[in-house]
């Protein structure tokens, strides 16, 4: 018998989409097989935050995970004339290519899975575009997060907008993960390209559009569950029961332990929650 | 008290010392940090990455890039071996309302990882990093 390689059950494939009238090669990884579940990454960083979830066997079993890079993230690339452009990602922007994604990649009937900026895009999803997904796991959401930064900070030609990208977000993971999970996930956020955190936290601080609106989200049919991390300064435990609390039938599980990145910084304990969750999906 | 505390940034200094990564990353680092803490004002001068003096306030005539006001006790929180949420991060003290930074903010992010990891240094070796 000869040698198998030792790859991981993880492979990446690139879709073209088009997004508001402009071509977009978008790189997705997936693994698994079963009931799909498209996951969406933080601002700033990429479909690696996915990783642990997507090597998990017994995950794997019976969900297929599609993880893929938003425009301008990881390795997907920036549309065609990016080199003279502001990257400012908006909701509508953002909801087409989410929604552009599932019908190339011809997924029926997906679990939506979102962190952070992903997270609010659940919630937008949830109230406006139910339709093509089975139910919503909104992971650190809330309906709206001021900065508590000054977003130009991460794009200057002065500095490396990255390393201090990495540094900002480091307030937001909790000190009990693994060492080497915890700079994972920051290295993400260095490897970041110019101006893209800063353009994903122009949307995500700036757009209110959910405020007042969330109790037209009908979880009836569709499941929503909300999930937050003790440790996270962004979107609080607070944050997250806000909103929570505006949601007829929203679920919400707050982590011990955790951050805003659990499921990069620290899979382990956020494991269990994953799976309450898919759960809670039917 | 605060000279303990002193004492204590003068420790950090000297573990500061012992770290090649932060003297690395402090490469560009010449500045002098205001720490107040319930009133009692610090002066660390760093540079280059290394921690040259503590002086100990009150002055009016120490210029400085930013300054962290704390108390005491958020402080004692912050350097606890694991950190309960909030203040695990010299942000939290802002989030909280429990302290403010304030002057030259851009120099401070500039040279945010270093900071942060020099501040770290209070707390239990494990915990630093």
């Amino acid at each position: 018998m000869s040698a198998q390689p030792a790859y991981e059950p993880i492979i990446g494939r690139y879709v073209t989409i088009e997004v508001q009238g402009r071509s977009y090669r978008v790189y997705v990884e997936e693994a698994g097989q079963g009931q799909p579940v498209i996951c969406f990454h933080t601002a700033g960083a990429d479909s690696r935050q996915w990783r642990h979830i997507m090597n998990d066997a017994e995950l794997t079993a019976n969900h297929r995970f599609i993880a893929p890079d938003m425009p301008w993230h990881g390795k997907s690339l920036p549309p065609e004339g990016f080199e003279e452009e502001e990257y400012l990602l908006t909701t509508e922007v953002y909801v087409e290519t989410v929604l552009k994604l599932v019908e190339a990649l011809a997924l029926e009937n997906p679990i939506y899975a979102g962190c952070s900026m992903g997270g609010r895009i659940a919630l937008q999803l949830a109230l406006n575009n139910p339709e093509p997904f089975k139910g919503f796991i909104a992971i650190e959401a809330s309906d709206f997060q001021p900065a508590w930064y000054d977003i130009d900070w991460f794009h200057r030609p002065d500095a490396h907008g990255g390393e201090m990208g990495a540094a900002l977000v480091s307030a937001n993971i909790a000190p009990q993960g693994p060492k080497a999970e915890r700079w994972n996930t920051q290295w993400m956020f260095m490897q970041s390209g110019p101006g893209v955190f800063r353009g994903d936290l122009n949307f995500y601080t700036k757009d209110d559009s959910l405020v007042g609106k969330l109790g037209g989200i009908d979880t009836s049919e569709k499941p929503l569950h909300i999930m937050v991390g003790t440790y996270d300064m962004t979107c609080t435990p607070e944050d997250a029961k806000r909103t929570a609390d505006q949601i007829p039938g929203a679920t919400l599980a707050v982590m011990d332990g955790i951050g805003h990145f659990p499921m990069s910084e620290n899979p382990a304990t956020f494991r269990p929650h994953f799976v309450e969750a898919l759960a809670k999906m039917g | 008290m605060t000279s303990d505390l002193r004492v204590r940034f003068e420790d950090m200094g000297r573990k500061l010392a012992e770290k090649p990564h932060l003297k690395r990353l402090g490469a560009l680092f010449s500045e002098t940090v205001l720490i107040e803490i319930d009133g009692n004002e610090y002066y660390l001068a760093f540079h280059r990455g290394e921690l040259e003096r503590v002086t100990e306030g009150p002055s009016r005539q120490t210029p400085w890039r930013f300054a962290i006001r704390t108390d005491g006790e958020a402080l004692g929180k912050f350097w606890a071996p694991v950190p309960e949420p909030s203040f695990h991060d010299i942000f939290g003290f802002v989030k909280t309302g429990r302290g403010r930074i304030e002057g030259d903010i851009l120099v401070l992010v500039k040279n945010l990882r270093f900071f942060k990891e020099f501040m770290a240094l209070g707390r239990q070796e494990e915990a630093a990093a």
